[in-house]
């Protein structure tokens, strides 16, 4: 990940026991400030139900004892809340679970149950009366995104996200398949050619067909020149077959991946396919070179 | 072998690890399921510190963090409460910090000078005339006065219940107030000083000759006095000490001596907390009982005792904990 260290970013790495490194996104205040409002809905409702409960078992009982426990009720929901959720649930209260974020410390380790009450302690002194958006102001001066209560108790707020697993990109247009065959074999691919590679042909589906011409030129052009290949194969194509050598192809499966890419090429029916269509919005005509490398569709006329 | 391939391969137990995560507590798994479950966290990882090498696409690095950074998450958890630790803690360093701690030296001062010139201008009447009634709202003095006007002679226990729930709730509150306002500065001396003229005009008033109140008041307040107020003055001193934090640091950056200042201002929090919590009872069921006078004196003297011998023998610096000043 070479190409990360010198993004300003709100991202965090951390080093595990373990001993590799991965990547934390840090949660600013428009993802904590959601989690704070269901917090502090969920602390009434929940605050509502106790009471009702509460008054029709033991009120009737002891009308004292029920107005008591209302009281200590209240104030460890008031200061407690997010202390205790946060020490039981791992770094989670109910709106950071809904809102997919958690808290850890400022190295990405879990926090201890100190560190967890005492940044829900100084919220009070985040959302002081006077200046209420103190704590707003302490978070945006920070490059961590900590308000006062992160900062005394040295915890951050990191957001915990899934993501789909989409592997390799697949490649429906055969005449790249085609093309991969007329590659030199001994050509090797560098790490960063095959990552550029990769970025390209994954997001190629976004680009229209001009876009994917202007942006597949730069590495196109040269290697066309360097593999020989007639000038004006499309550059998106070649790049494409380049991807499918270097992440797909497979040797066993190499020879049947062409066959079928062949009868396929050979079945392509300009107005019907889409795909193709739009590709024949350039076509050059075919100079002898190229008649040259295509797989003869009639026997060879013997003399 | 070419990334399809691998991918293929190594698919199936990164799903398996996802659903794993997705359980929602791992305490819930068996002890087969739980090394199953390293064992596929340690190959994620293992998979992610290779990427570079695999050639794998930036899609899947990244999906590969997200997966190694949530089964760390569920891996490694948050530490609970260690009760042991947090005994020895406050029987052992709280007191020794308290003692050489010069906050807390300094807010002792400040507290009880606003106190004692607060009740000296509530007593005489010569030198402020109506000061009481100008601190002290004038529903809450009629409040007192109508609390104290009968010598105590025992309550209800629902009414003794209900104060001393309520006494948790609003004496606690107001330290926490201090001891989190403290960090900055000038709110914490502020609502400090608010507290300590309000108690000490109330004190100054009831001491009047001419207030026939102020004989039952002293009776109530003798048992429970001694734990709250000292209480109070842990919990501004604790956070005049984080708010020193940030103006003073020292040889530590700004953000590592609010760290190093909070984890040791916590425990002395706590033994705040526990100390209202104790003047609370008494005040809910002690103070206002039918006990004669001599056993609320004798409670007053003993907590007196138990705070001084905390204070100052447990708090003696045997191991010359450096303290900062």
């Amino acid at each position: 990940m070479a190409q990360r260290h010198a993004q300003i970013d709100s991202i965090i790495r951390v080093v595990t026991p373990e001993n590799i490194a991965f990547e934390y996104r840090l949660a600013g205040p428009f993802r904590r400030l959601p989690a704070l409002i269901i917090d502090w809905v969920i602390c009434a409702a929940a605050f509502f139900v106790f009471m009702i409960v509460v008054s029709f078992t033991i009120g009737l009982l002891s009308g004292g004892l029920a107005v008591a426990i209302f009281v200590v009720a209240s104030f460890v929901i008031q200061w407690f809340y997010g202390g205790l959720f946060e020490t039981f649930m791992n770094g989670q209260t109910p709106g950071k679970r809904l809102t997919g974020i958690r808290v850890l410390t400022t190295e990405g380790q879990p926090i201890n149950g100190m560190q967890a009450i005492m940044r829900n302690l100084f919220r009070g002194a985040d959302l002081f009366p006077g200046l209420p958006c103190l704590g707003l102001i302490v978070m945006t001066l920070n490059n961590r995104s900590q308000r006062l209560g992160d900062l005394v108790s040295g915890t951050i707020v990191v957001v915990e996200q899934n993501s789909w697993l989409t592997g390799v990109a697949r490649l429906e247009d055969p005449r790249a398949i085609q093309l991969a065959g007329y590659l030199p074999p001994n050509f090797i691919v560098s790490r960063p050619l095959a990552r550029a590679l990769a970025t390209y042909v994954e997001r190629r589906r976004f680009f229209s067909p001009l876009r994917r011409r202007e942006v597949a030129k730069h590495l196109g052009e040269p290697l066309l020149r360097q593999f020989g290949l007639p000038a004006d194969t499309s550059y998106d194509l070649l790049l494409c077959a380049l991807y499918y050598r270097t992440f797909i192809a497979d040797r066993g499966e190499d020879e049947k991946r062409l066959a079928e890419a062949t009868a396929a090429a050979a079945q392509v029916n300009p107005f019907s396919q889409p795909f193709a269509q739009v590709q024949m919005e350039y076509k050059p005509p075919p100079l002898p070179q190229e008649q040259m490398v295509t797989i003869p569709q009639s026997p060879t006329r013997q003399f | 072998m070419k990334v399809v391939e691998l991918l293929e391969r190594r698919r199936q137990n990164w799903q398996e690890l996802e659903r794993y995560c997705d359980r929602i507590s791992l305490s819930s798994l068996n002890t087969a399921e739980i090394s199953r479950f390293s064992a596929l966290y340690r190959a994620a990882c293992a998979d992610l510190a290779l990427s570079n090498s695999y050639q794998l696409p930036e899609n899947t690095v990244q999906y590969l963090h997200k997966l190694v950074g949530r089964a760390h998450n569920q891996l490694y958890r948050a530490k609970r409460f260690d009760l042991k630790a947090w005994g020895k803690m406050l029987l052992e360093e709280v007191p020794q910090r308290i003692f050489n701690d010069r906050c807390v030296q300094l807010m002792f001062v400040f507290f009880w000078g606003f106190f004692i010139l607060s009740a000296w201008l509530a007593y005489s009447k010569t030198a402020w005339p109506e000061f009481a009634e100008e601190m002290i709202p004038p529903q809450m003095l009629e409040q007192m006065q109508q609390n104290f006007r009968e010598p105590i002679d025992g309550r209800d226990g629902d009414t003794n219940l209900q104060m001393a729930a309520f006494y948790i709730r609003n004496n606690t509150g107001i330290g926490l107030q201090c001891f989190v306002w403290g960090l900055l500065v000038i709110p914490g001396l502020y609502i400090t000083a608010k507290n300590a003229v309000w108690l000490g005009a109330a004190f100054g008033y009831m001491a009047r000759p001419d207030v026939p109140q102020g004989e039952n008041f002293f009776h109530f307040v003798r048992a429970h006095g001694p734990f709250e107020l000292t209480a109070i003055v842990l919990a501004a001193g604790a956070g005049l000490r984080l708010g020193m934090a940030w103006i003073m640091p020292g040889q530590l950056s700004r953000g590592a001596s609010l760290q190093k200042n909070g984890a040791e201002m916590m425990p002395v929090m706590c033994a705040a907390m526990l100390m209202f919590l104790f003047a609370a009872i008494i005040e809910g069921f002690l103070s206002p009982s039918a006990a004669p006078l001599w056993v609320k004196s004798a409670v007053c003297l003993i907590s007196s005792g138990l705070i001084g011998f905390y204070f100052v023998v447990l708090g003696f610096p045997r191991r010359l904990l450096n303290a900062a000043r």
